[in-house]
């Protein structure tokens, strides 16, 4: 019994090391940070390389318009950095990588071959054509080759919302579906006074408690949309415009259905028949949810359907 | 008179065999382009366009070397709500070009199908694709070239998009097509 509470606590054991070690192995970082020569200018194109001392593996990135460069997926441990754009070289310089990790450079007239650091990674010969062409010659405007870290961290926050708003509003069509099926059960009377069923209180309730819960996760997935930055200087075109035009069917159904079904509740439990407005809580109910389906087609659009396909 | 004539010859002689001289420069200049990206799901299949890449090519001393750039933003995918995340997941804010550097000789260029190795920045991140092919036919004064450049969402550290927790597939290979004017 204590040999088999032992192996127990082994496996136990061996199984939470598992779970800790393992999101170690798989964490990479990011090494970001500046390049500019030795006035402080900002060198755009410049080529940033970190060499891996574990493994020899070298990874490289260019510098933006601003001089910042971003070296993505890189695992712990020890790295050789440095930086060179045409004639300018930055000393290699050893990082400690356990983290995301800002490190600039600074670039200066590359050493002669006899001036060679110690343990300077190797000398590549340029090759480069003297009147090979730059990104200044092709004629782009500082706007389009600008780059633009703030729009970046708008976008990224953006994208954020809207994967939660896609997927929230997914989410929703389910207690929607069960509401609309679950609507002609709780009803007392069909149109023309005949019982179609008797509305107990679970009946009811569940009915109710649907399209409380279709209502809530539908104005929550609609405040990620609604809250979601605003990019400016850019034009909807698309599927999206569909997106947004028929919010203007489904949110002001999404206000009246529940309105209208209270007031039909209201009037049969008074033991009247559903009537005057309140009598088309069903079909508002019926075209809110085609117009939240279509919705979600129109951003889906176009859609292909390939499952059957090997990947 | 003699002895005097032979640094002239010489002179000569190097000049006509030399690339250097014996081919002048040539600048091309892009003229027209369409570059496309193909992005594949299981449930869509969506082509992004750009016609707004800019180019120059330089032949020197039997070397050709070209540039091609077109900035992030402007390739569209006919929905701004996905180009925009598409710019999201490539970093175009950050990174707002696109750019694609080959070198090749000068003769290679004189095939029908040619081949060249590229390196292409994107995203932050360079990626090298050796002998890719390219179709090219001339009229007078322009050239067409037109092939297809087998670039992947990893190559870049791009984080593939996903809907309905499916992700696009890695590859995106972009096609291009592009008429280039010799100035």
């Amino acid at each position: 019994m204590s040999r088999c509470r032992g192996s127990i606590a082994r496996a136990a054991c061996v199984f939470l090391l598992c779970c800790f070690l393992r999101p170690a192995y798989a964490q990479t970082f990011t090494l970001s940070g500046k390049v500019n020569d030795t006035a402080g200018h900002p060198i755009p194109g410049a080529t940033v390389s970190a060499k891996s001392i574990a493994s020899g593996k070298t990874y490289t990135a260019r510098t933006n318009a601003n001089g910042m460069y971003s070296i993505l997926d890189l695992s712990s441990g020890d790295y050789q950095v440095w930086a060179a754009a045409g004639e300018l070289q930055s000393p290699p310089i050893k990082v400690s990588l356990a983290a995301a990790q800002t490190t600039d450079l600074t670039l200066s007239p590359a050493p002669s071959a006899g001036e060679n650091l110690p343990n300077a990674p190797p000398q590549q010969k340029s090759e480069t054509n003297p009147a090979s062409p730059s990104l200044s010659d092709l004629g782009f405007t500082t706007q389009q080759t600008q780059s633009n870290a703030q729009l970046q961290a708008t976008l990224a926050r953006r994208t954020e919302m809207l994967k939660i708003h896609q997927r929230l509003g997914i989410i929703t069509t389910i207690p929607m579906a069960a509401a609309l099926i679950t609507g002609p059960m709780a009803k007392a009377k069909g149109k023309n006074g005949e019982v179609i069923h008797e509305p107990t209180d679970a009946n009811l309730d569940l009915h109710v408690a649907l399209g409380g819960l279709t209502t809530a996760l539908y104005f929550t997935t609609a405040g990620y949309a609604i809250f979601a930055p605003r990019i400016p200087n850019n034009p909807k075109h698309g599927g999206i415009r569909w997106h947004e035009a028929l919010a203007w069917v489904h949110g002001p159904g999404m206000v009246l259905t529940p309105v209208l079904g209270y007031m039909a509740y209201s009037q049969e439990n008074s033991g009247e028949k559903p009537h005057g407005i309140a009598a088309q809580h069903g079909t508002v109910a019926y075209v809110t949810a085609i117009a939240y389906g279509t919705a979600i087609v129109a951003v889906s659009w176009p859609i292909h359907l390939k499952f059957w396909e090997k990947k | 008179m003699r002895f005097t004539s032979w640094p002239v010859i010489v002179l000569a002689a190097a000049s006509a065999t030399s690339p250097a001289f014996a081919q002048p420069d040539k600048v091309y200049v892009l003229d027209q382009s369409t570059l496309t990206y193909h992005m594949s799901h299981p449930m869509h299949e969506v082509d992004g366009k750009s016609t707004s890449a800019k180019g120059k090519g330089i032949c020197h001393a039997g070397q050709c070397d070209f540039l091609i750039a077109a900035p992030v933003k402007s390739f569209d995918s006919g929905d701004t709500n996905r180009d925009l995340h598409m710019l999201e997941a490539t970093r175009g804010a950050q990174f707002p070009m696109v750019q694609v550097r080959t070198r090749f000789p000068q003769h290679e260029a004189d095939n029908s199908t040619f081949y060249v190795d590229l390196e292409v920045q994107f995203a932050g991140q360079i990626a090298h694709y050796d002998h890719v092919a390219f179709q090219l036919t001339q009229q007078g004064n322009d050239v067409h070239i037109a092939g297809s450049v087998p670039a992947t969402c990893s190559d870049f550290k791009i984080e593939r998009p996903s809907f309905l927790t499916v992700p696009i597939k890695n590859e995106i290979p972009v096609r291009v097509d592009m008429t280039w004017r010799q100035q």
